[in-house]
This record gives structure tokens, sequence and C-alpha cells, in this order.
């Protein structure tokens, strides 16, 4: 037998109990955003920071991703800088060769369709969207080959569309460098 | 129920969700837009205002580098996929008469025997850009690069509308029982080969690729070899060197004897 | 009181019909990208079937099912005819022929540019005709709800809108508002350039307006689901359910924060600012919010059946539950795929951890086993429970439907564990092949040949579902009773009106919006440099 009184009692339990739920669902939302933050800020790991534009036309006409402007750069600071593009169905260079344990800036952008790259084996992951630069600060561990797919549908010929990353030693890097001013495993 | 009012701070609820709502948009464009942009030494901001524009992707110029000239001439054509697809009949007219100088090698019709390309129904964007490489020094060939010097752009723009128009001429090798090599079907995605058809036509497009089939064989040889080992280099970024440098002479094989034998 | 039961059942049989051929599609894509075939195929095939694939599944089929499904909630809850019942055939038709439209050409292999556009290519312009009339078309659906909602309301001003309903209009809102994103992308970007008015489009922006839709489209298919979860499924099992005023909470966080978080695709493109990133990230965490309600609401609704019918201990009920029940076992397998699809979602919520598996078979395996899984198997659930009250006969072959029901849960386990698996190692999604034989992909071919097999396991069931659906037109008429759907243990006297109307969360949704999406769409319009050339495919020879 439930009376009017028992009713009301079991109501009020069970939105207690539901109150708590929601207390713990939040919380877990709040630990959750609060970790991509805490993450961001520790490890410096954020989207790119800028919004850069290039004319995918013209790419091969002037500006930094003229043909032989391509490949791996030695900066002043010790750091170097990958400049690639994407296009139908080629990565150029095609073969990308960094030094490890190194600070490397890779800027890409593509020259027709939306093309993507990811290096596998690694975090490193961003979009080429034709009209904009894409800038990601990397940095590879050890020495090795990694492959380097389109991640994103760019026509026909998207599945063809594989180049190669190479990570030698610094002082080979460095060794490699010495005679040229840009750099790329392409032989 | 419906004498309650719903947008009025008396009612919680909308005093609570626009509050909440509220505060978590705020919240997370402070965190967003200036305290992450702050926190972060290698985007060098220089104050809030410019966290915020940063942040929020007001775009910037890019940063001033050196840039490495080439030693060699490179195409200056801009290409995209409408590019002269739309000729007018007095183009291709003009065209007809400019073309008589060219009908020793490439044959009347455009269609020869002769080893050099066959012209007839090229895409115009094709003749266009590799006279303009000729003429600029981009692709060097004894035959067309003085042939190319003394050509104006609407020259240039003319042949290409005549041979665009010529009916492609099907080619008396054509061998229809020959298969489609694997590499011309699928290429090989590892090394970086995309099936042939996808640019040039069997598949699909792309500005600026050549029609292939019933081209010579030991033209379509000699290109690709000139592709892989770098003589040739008026391909736009790299884009035909990268596959030719990846095919082995037994793939330069099959493919330029496929094509020779396809209408 | 279902009373035009041929437009709902012709609505779900459209619906399942065009999910029938998607099928097979999915599936041979499965069979001829994996290690069981030798790659020797013309790869715009592939691209062609991916493009129909996605189409058929993204836009058509859950489309169908909201508004059939929608249908049958207006009638059954509000107790009264449909108003407006030619303009819901109408909008019938326009999904109908817009789907024949926009497959046409994909057939043809004119409109090889996969169902999210990827502008700069541009496809076939009749492709994208055809999914602005399918969108058009369920906005008709969308008018109609509120319409009915309204006319109710103002007859039965004292009494609370029935929670199946208010969901249901919840959900038509929500892709009323969501579908305006691809709308505008279609209509003012691409479709000009298909029908070559235009040759230079900015896919940058195209991309951002995408997003719009992209994200709350997946809660548009979901909302049919946890309708079924919070409405049929207590009343499917004998007991009732555990709140109401959650329910409707967590319907109305749907609404509100279901779209502005659609920039959680673009993590990794270089046109939208990193704040905004951040900001949509964050909505992106509140959206979980509603599925953590959901799933306490719905297994404490089990729980109580359970107790009501014996039984007891603090995990011993589970065992209580009527597990031959197909409704019943559909809601659990749900319940399992959605747990796990939404652990991956929460990885693909947070940009340092999207970075790791962005745009590879890992995304295709989360939205396979959420979508796919978790939304499709209930879609089934709403067959089998509406079918008896739609067809006026007698669906009594539940070992079929349990069968049925375990190859799917079982086929996407095989089909989409492999994926997020090999997704990790870096296999990049939407490749027509892959070679194999090479030793930087080798490690992938187990994986991937597994998840070819979980694609004819899933083939298989849904044959089965077929033959199930048929058997019950076939069966002998038998009256199934007005159609119910559950009620709370407590039955709220009143309930506020900010849980019974929408004004508010309207308001809320698409002022979000608008500070979500303002500056990144209006920054992108003002840029013109990045307008760039169309690729036209499709265009051979």
């Amino acid at each position: 037998m439930t009376t009017e009184s028992d009713s009301h009692l079991g109501e009020a339990v069970a939105a207690r109990i539901e109150r708590r739920w929601a207390t713990l669902s939040i919380v877990v939302v709040g630990v959750l955003v609060g970790m991509a933050i805490f993450i961001g800020i520790d490890h410096a790991t954020m989207p790119q920071g800028h919004v850069e534009t290039a004319d995918p036309k013209t790419l091969h006409l002037t500006g930094e991703f003229i043909e032989s402007n391509l490949g791996s750069a030695m900066e002043a600071d010790g750091s170097v800088t990958v400049r690639a593009i994407g296009q139908q169905y080629s990565f150029t260079p095609q073969c990308i060769v960094v030094p490890s344990e190194t600070p490397v800036t890779l800027r890409a952008t593509s020259a027709d369709a939306v093309h993507g790259l990811l290096i596998e084996g690694t975090n490193i992951n961003t979009m080429l969207v034709p009209g904009y630069v894409s800038e990601l600060p990397v940095r590879f561990k050890a020495p090795g080959e990694h492959a380097m797919p389109c991640q994103e549908f760019c026509g026909i010929g998207h599945q063809g569309m594989w180049a190669k990353v190479k990570v030698v030693d610094k002082t080979a890097f460095l060794r490699m460098m010495a005679s040229r001013r840009r750099l790329s495993c392409v032989d | 129920m419906s004498e309650q009012k719903l947008f009025t701070l008396r009612n919680p609820w909308f005093g609570a969700a626009v509050g909440i709502t509220g505060g978590i948009a705020v919240l997370s464009f402070l965190a967003g837009l200036i305290w992450l942009p702050l926190a972060q030494p290698d985007l060098k901001i220089s104050g809030i205002w410019d966290a915020i524009c940063s942040a929020a992707g007001v775009p910037r110029a890019a940063p001033q580098s050196s840039v490495q000239q080439p030693d060699f001439k490179t195409s200056s054509v801009v290409l995209t996929s409408e590019m002269l697809t739309h000729p007018d009949q007095v183009s291709i007219g003009r065209g007809a008469t400019l073309a008589q100088r060219c009908a020793i090698c490439h044959g009347p019709e455009g269609v020869s025997d002769a080893n050099s390309p066959n012209l007839a129904g090229q895409f115009a964007a094709v003749t266009y850009k590799e006279l303009n490489d000729f003429k600029a020094g981009a692709r060097v060939n004894v035959v067309m690069s003085p042939f190319a010097a003394t050509m104006s752009n609407q020259d240039m723009l003319d042949i290409a509308a005549y041979y665009a128009y010529l009916p492609r001429v099907p080619s008396n090798k054509i061998d229809a029982e020959l298969a489609a090599p694997r590499i011309v079907v699928t290429g090989a995605p590892m090394r970086n080969i995309p099936p042939c058809g996808a640019c040039h036509g069997d598949i699909d497009t792309k500005a600026g690729s050549p029609w292939l089939g019933g081209q010579s064989a030991v033209y379509i040889k000699a290109q690709l070899e000139a592709f892989a080992s770098g003589s040739r280099h008026n391909d736009i970024s790299q884009q035909m060197r990268n596959i030719a440098r990846q095919m082995t002479g037994e793939e330069i094989d099959q493919v330029a004897r496929y094509y020779a034998a396809q209408p | 009181m279902l009373i035009n039961k041929r437009l709902i059942l012709a609505h779900f049989w459209l619906a399942f019909a065009v999910f029938g051929l998607a099928l097979i599609l999915g599936a041979w894509q499965m069979f001829v990208r994996s290690p069981f075939n030798a790659w020797h195929f013309n790869p715009e095939f592939y691209y062609r079937s991916v493009t129909a694939h996605g189409s058929a599944m993204g836009y058509v089929f859950p489309t169908l099912i909201a508004m059939g499904f929608g249908y049958a909630i207006t009638e059954a809850t509000l107790e009264k005819p449909l108003v407006g019942v030619r303009w819901a055939w109408a909008g019938f038709a326009l999904v109908a022929v817009g789907a024949v439209v926009a497959m046409i050409p994909v057939s043809l292999g004119l409109a090889s540019v996969l169902y999210t556009f990827y502008p700069p290519m541009v496809g076939n312009p009749f492709y994208y005709i055809g999914v602005v009339m399918v969108v058009v078309g369920s906005w008709i659906w969308v008018a109609l709800m509120s319409i009915n909602l309204m006319i109710w309301k103002r007859d039965n001003p004292d009494r609370p809108v029935p929670l199946a309903m208010f969901a249901n209009v919840a959900g038509s809102y929500l892709w009323g508002w969501t579908a305006v994103g691809a709308a505008l992308e279609i209509i003012f970007l691409i479709l000009p350039v298909a029908l070559g008015l235009r040759s230079t489009i900015d896919a940058g922006l195209a991309r951002v307006f995408f997003s719009w839709t992209l994200h709350a489209i997946v809660y548009f298919w979901l909302i049919p689901t946890y309708i079924a979860y919070y409405t049929i499924f207590p009343r499917a099992i004998g007991g009732r359910l555990y709140s109401d005023a959650m329910a409707r909470i967590s319907f109305i966080l749907f609404v509100v924060v279901a779209m502005p978080i659609g920039v959680h695709h673009l993590f990794a493109d270089p046109q939208v600012g990193a704040g905004f990133k951040f900001m949509h990230s964050v909505f992106t965490g509140l959206v979980t919010l509603p599925t953590l309600l959901t799933i306490f609401t719905i297994c404490a609704s089990a729980e109580i059946a359970s107790r009501l019918r014996g039984g007891r201990g603090a995990f011993g009920w589970v065992r209580a539950l009527p597990w031959q029940n197909p409704i019943m076992l559909a809601t659990a397998l749900s319940l399992v795929m959605l747990g796990f699809g939404g652990a991956g979602g929460i990885i693909n919520m947070s940009y340092q951890l999207d970075a790791t598996i962005h745009n590879t078979q890992w995304i295709t395996g989360h939205f396979h086993l959420i979508f796919g899984g978790a939304i499709v198997i209930m879609y089934f659930a709403i067959a089998y429970d509406l079918w008896p009250h739609l067809t006026g006969r007698a669906m009594d072959h539940f070992g079929l439907m349990r069968t049925q029901l375990w190859l799917w849960f079982i086929g996407m386990i095989v089909t989409t564990f492999p994926w997020h698996y090999v997704g990790i190692l870096g296999m990049p999604r939407r490749m027509a092949f892959y070679d194999y034989a090479n030793p930087a992909i080798s490690p992938q071919t187990f994986s991937v040949g597994m998840s070819a097999v979980g694609g004819l396991i899933l083939l298989t069931s849904g044959v089965l579902f077929f033959v199930v659906l048929i058997r019950g037109q076939r069966a002998e008429r038998s009256d199934a009773g007005a159609y119910r759907f559950s009620v709370p243990i407590h039955m709220p006297a009143r309930i506020p009106v900010a849980l019974n109307s929408f004004g508010l969360w309207l308001t809320l949704m698409v002022g979000l919006t608008v500070v979500n999406y303002g500056y990144p769409i209006a920054q992108l319009l003002v840029l013109k440099q990045t307008n760039v050339p169309a690729i036209y495919v499709g265009a051979s020879r």
C-alpha cells in the first residue's frame, strides 16, 4: 500500500539521486575541459595560432612555396623549417628529410584541392586547404622512416598520394645540409 | 501553464539558462582568445588585443624569410580547370593559318607518324602551356624552342584553340586487345604513383595534363625518362617528376605501349 | 491512435529501402579495399560508391526515419489526425525525388565528391540540387511538427506537451537550423560554380559552413533513438520512465549545445582561429552532458522495470530484465555501442588527442559505431515496435529479431573496433585501396580483413531485418491496440513553462550559433583572396 506521503518521499529520493548524477556529469565535463586547457598550456599543444593566406594559383611563381624553396631549410636559431605543398596527387618534396631532436616548423599549403597530411607513427596531422597556409611546430624523437599519406579525399588519385619522411641523426643532417640550401631526400 | 511568462527574469529558468549559457560562452572566450594565446611562448603575442586577433583568426602576413631561387627556368603558366574551355571561332580560324608551319612534324590534321605529339583534339590548355614553356625556356627542344620564341601570346592561344577543335583521329596502331597494365589502372600507391587516368582523362582530368591516347610510344617514353631524370622540369611543382622518377624502366615501356594503342 | 498509417509506412519503407541499397554498397566498399581483394580496379568506382553510400545513409535514411517517426509520434501523442497531410506527402515526394535526382549523376560518376562535398572539387549540379530537395522536403516536416504542436497547445492550454512530442519537435527544430549551414554552402558557394556562373570558391569558408551542419546532424540522427530510449523502452519492458523533467532537459540541451560545436571537425584546418576552436571544444564537452543524463535515466528506468519483475540485488536486477524482448535487447546493445562510441568521441573533441587520429580510419570507426551502431539499431527497434500498429498485423518473430539485432551488434563491433585500431596506426580514411604488401602498412592487414568480415555480418543482419519486416507485412491481421509511450513514475502535475516550450531554447541556440560562428564566417566572407579555382570532377575526355 502506498500512501500519498510515500509517493512524495519516493519522488524526493528520485530527484535527489538524479541531482547527484547530474552534478557528477557536470564535474566530468568540467574535468575534460580543464584537461584540455592544462595540456594546451603545459605542453603548448594548441591549434595553429595564426591564420595566413596564400594564392594556390601562383604558388609556383613567387613566394616561399616555389619549387626551389621547398624542402628543409636551416634557420639562424638552429631550428629547421620544412616547406611543402600538396597537389593532385603528390606532396613536393616527395621525401622530406628532418633531423631528430630538433625543433622543426612545418609550413605547407595546397595548390589545388583540399589535402591533408599525417605522418604515421607520430601525432603530426594537419589539413591543407587551398588559400591558406598550415603551420605546425613538430619534433621527431629518433631517426627512422615514416609514411606520410594524404589523409583527405582530394580526387580520384587520392589513394596514390603517399610521401615519406626520413628522420636522420642531427649530425648527419648538418653534414647533408652543408652543401645545400634546401634539402629533401628525393633522389 | 500558459499564464506563466517565459522571457522574464522572474522566471528562474530564464535567468539560469541565459546566465549559465552566457557565462560559459564568456569564460570560454576569455580562456580561448586571451589566456591560452598569451600562455604560449611560441606565438610571440604582444598584448591582449593581439592575442584576441590572432586567436580569432585575423589573417597575418607570412613571416619574412629568404627564398631560394631556382637555377633553372620553371613554368610560369597559371592553370585552372576551366581555362580555355570556351574557344571562339575567330581564334580557331587564326589558329588554322598559324598551324600550317607546325604541319611538318605534327601533321596537316594534327596527326603524324613522326614520333612528335599528335595535337588533334588535345586540350587547349595543354598546347597553350607547352608553347608558353618553350617560349620561356622552361621546356627546351631544339626544334620547338625557336618556333615558340617568335609567337605572341595570342598566337599560342589561337594554335591551342585550333588543335583542340580538330577531331581526335584514331591512331592506326589501335589495339583494343591490349589489356591496361597494372601501373595504368592502379598506379603504385606506396611509390606515390596514382592511376594515369586520374589526371590524363580516362577517369578524370587535371588541368594541364595531356590526353595520351594515340601518342607515339617513343615520345611518351622519352618524356617520362626526361621527367625522371629532371632534364624536363616544366611540370608545375614537380607534379609529373614525382611520378616518373618512381617508375621502373619496364613500367615506362608498358605505359608508352599502352597509350600508343589507345584511341 | 495512428490515422495516417500509409504516410508513416511510406516513410519507413523508403528509408529502409535506401538503407538496404546503401548497406550493400558499404559492404562492397569494405571488401574491395580489404586484403581479400586484388586491387586491380578503377578507383573511381570506389569513390562513386562512397558518395552514394554517404549521401544515402547521411541525408536520406535518417531524415525519412525522423519524419515518419515524427508523424507517428504526432498522431499517437496528440491523439488527433495530423494537420497538413497533403503537405506531408509533398515533403515525402520532395525527399524521394531529390534522392533520385542526386543519385543519377552520382551513379554515372559525375559527382564523385563524397557526401561531404569537398569544394573546390565540384561535381554535377544535379547532385547538389537533389540534396537541397531532400533538405527542403524535410523542412516541410519541421514546419508541420511545429504547426501541429501549436494547434494542440492552443486547444489544450493546461496540459503539458507529451514528452515524445516535445522531444520530436526539439529534434525537428535542431534539424531545421543545423541544415542551414550546408544549405548556405550549397546554394551560395557550390551551386553557382556547378552551374558555371562562377569559377572560384572559398574552400575554407565552405568547410566552415559544412561544419555547422556536420556535427549537429548527428544529434538529429540521434534524436529518434533517444526518443525510443525514453518513451518506448520503459513501456516495452513493462516499466516506467524514471524522470520526465530530466528527459526534457536532455533534449533541450541537445537543441542548445549541439549546434555551436561543429568547428571541432576543423581542429586541423588552417582557416579558423585557435580561439574559436577552443570555444567549440568547450561546447563539444557540454554536449556529452545530455548523453550522460540519458544513460542514467534509462538505466534507472530499466532497474525499475526489473524490480517490478522481482529483480533484486545491487546488480542482480540486470538478470531479471526481459532479455527475450527485442526492444530490451536493442536498447542494451545500443547503449553498449553508445558507450564505446562516446568514449571515442571524447577523444575526438579534445584538440590534443584529435591530432593523433584526425582523418584516420578511427573517425570512420567512430561514426559508424555511433550512427550505424547505437542509432540505427534503435531505428530497427522503432520499426519492430511500430510495425504491428502500422500494418495491423501481428509481428511475433522475436527469435529472428533477436538474431538480427545480435548480428548487427557483432557486425558493428567487428567492423569498427579494427578501424579504430588501424586509425591509431595512422591509416588514412577514404582511400580506394592500400598496398598491404608494403611494410609500412602490412601491420594493418589483419585488422582491415576483420572489418571486411564485419561488413559481411552487417549485410547478413540487414537481410534478416527485411525478412522480419516483410513477414510482418504478410502476417495475419490482428489488432495491436492503441500505440502508447511510456509514462513516468511520478507524473508531474505542473511543468515549468520553460520545459514545455521552445522559445527560450531556440533563442539560445541561434544566439550561441551567432557567437561561435559569427566571426569565423564573417571574416572569411570578407577575405577575397582565398577564393580558389574550382576543380570540376567527372569531366573526363
